[in-house]
């Protein structure tokens, strides 16, 4: 009797750690955000017009290789588009009228607000993808959660 | 000589004017709602949509990278772009086709707020679906404003799972797209 006991209190014990276990990693996942893009360390550092180069020749093998990984892109604010209170920025390729568009993470708004056009910028996110617009008749690539590159 | 010179810019004037009537924007934006009263982080918001309207014939249109739309929780956005929902490694975009089906009641040269009926037709996950929605569209000088709110229901574009019948994942989610033509 006594070994019974010792037994259902063991297995009483478990089910109780095993319950707080899965409790803690519910709350972990549900309460889990983004890091900081300025934390992140990027996997690449490109040229605007060669990374658009890239999306044109093939973008589903370009975005198999950069789709959601953080990348540094190097090249000059073309364009600023407002959305809501907040602005896009874009990088165009004159020649072809592809771009890249990049939305800023919230702690980061007011250094795109503080971009000019035409100059010259570093820009670290996390790389959406891009595909060819019917709409545009060109390619246009996408960035999230962006931050000035320091 | 001279005709030939006259019916070239005649030609040049024409496509001129036609493109004129078709404004673009590629910074609209769009929500996805999917919240339910057991779950409020199914909810993300793309701010990248390519999107047209066409004052002259009533086209409308819009483009969407699906792993553009930005989620605050990053097991929501995986799970959101795996393969059991939208599979966006292998269906990257989600477009829409449409036109203001009552045109004649919206005039783009008087500044206002009109109400506009858009039917067409929806792809999303590979599937291509008729959607109709009432827009409000609101002319200001020379900008134009559009706004529309409808629901989709997910099993029609084959997008199913567990979080859906738990009641985590709304079965007809609030799309609403907003666009501003300068």
């Amino acid at each position: 009797m006594p070994n019974r006991n010792k037994i259902l209190k063991i297995v009483g014990l478990a089910i109780l750690l095993m319950a707080i276990a899965a409790g803690i990693i519910a709350w972990y996942i549900l309460t889990d955000t983004y890091t900081n893009t300025d934390d992140r360390k990027e996997k690449y550092t490109v040229e605007a017009n060669a990374f658009i180069k890239e999306y044109q020749q093939n973008d589903t093998i370009a975005n198999k290789k950069y789709a959601e990984t953080i990348i540094v892109v190097n090249g000059i604010v073309s364009e600023i588009e407002p959305v809501d209170s907040t602005v896009n920025i874009k990088m165009i390729d004159t020649t072809t009228d592809a771009y890249i568009n990049f939305t800023f993470q919230e702690t980061s708004l007011n250094e795109a607000k503080a971009l000019k056009e035409g100059q010259k910028v570093s820009i670290k996110g996390s790389c959406s993808g891009g595909a060819y617009s019917e709409i545009l008749e060109t390619h246009f690539i996408t960035f999230k959660r962006c931050a000035l590159n320091k | 000589m001279k005709k030939t010179i006259m019916l070239f810019a005649l030609a040049t004037l024409t496509l001129a004017t036609f493109a004129q009537k078709k404004r673009v924007t590629t910074s609209a934006t769009i929500i996805f709602d999917a919240t339910t009263p057991k779950d409020a982080f199914p909810k993300a918001e793309n701010k990248t949509v390519v999107a047209s309207i066409n004052t002259k014939n009533g086209d409308v249109a819009f483009e969407a990278i699906i792993k553009s739309f930005s989620f605050t929780n990053p097991t929501i956005q995986d799970h959101f772009n795996g393969a059991q929902w939208m599979d966006s490694e292998k269906l990257p975009k989600s477009t829409f086709k449409g036109k203001i089906t009552n045109l004649k009641e919206v005039n783009f040269k008087k500044d206002g707020t009109y109400s506009a009926t858009v039917t067409g037709n929806l792809t999303l996950h590979g599937i291509t679906k008729p959607v109709t929605s009432t827009a409000t569209i609101t002319v200001a000088g020379k900008t134009i404003s559009t706004k529309t709110d409808f629901t989709i229901n997910l099993d029609d574009y084959g997008i199913t799972g567990a979080a859906i019948g738990a009641g985590k994942v709304a079965k007809e989610p609030k799309i609403s797209v907003v666009a501003d033509f300068k």
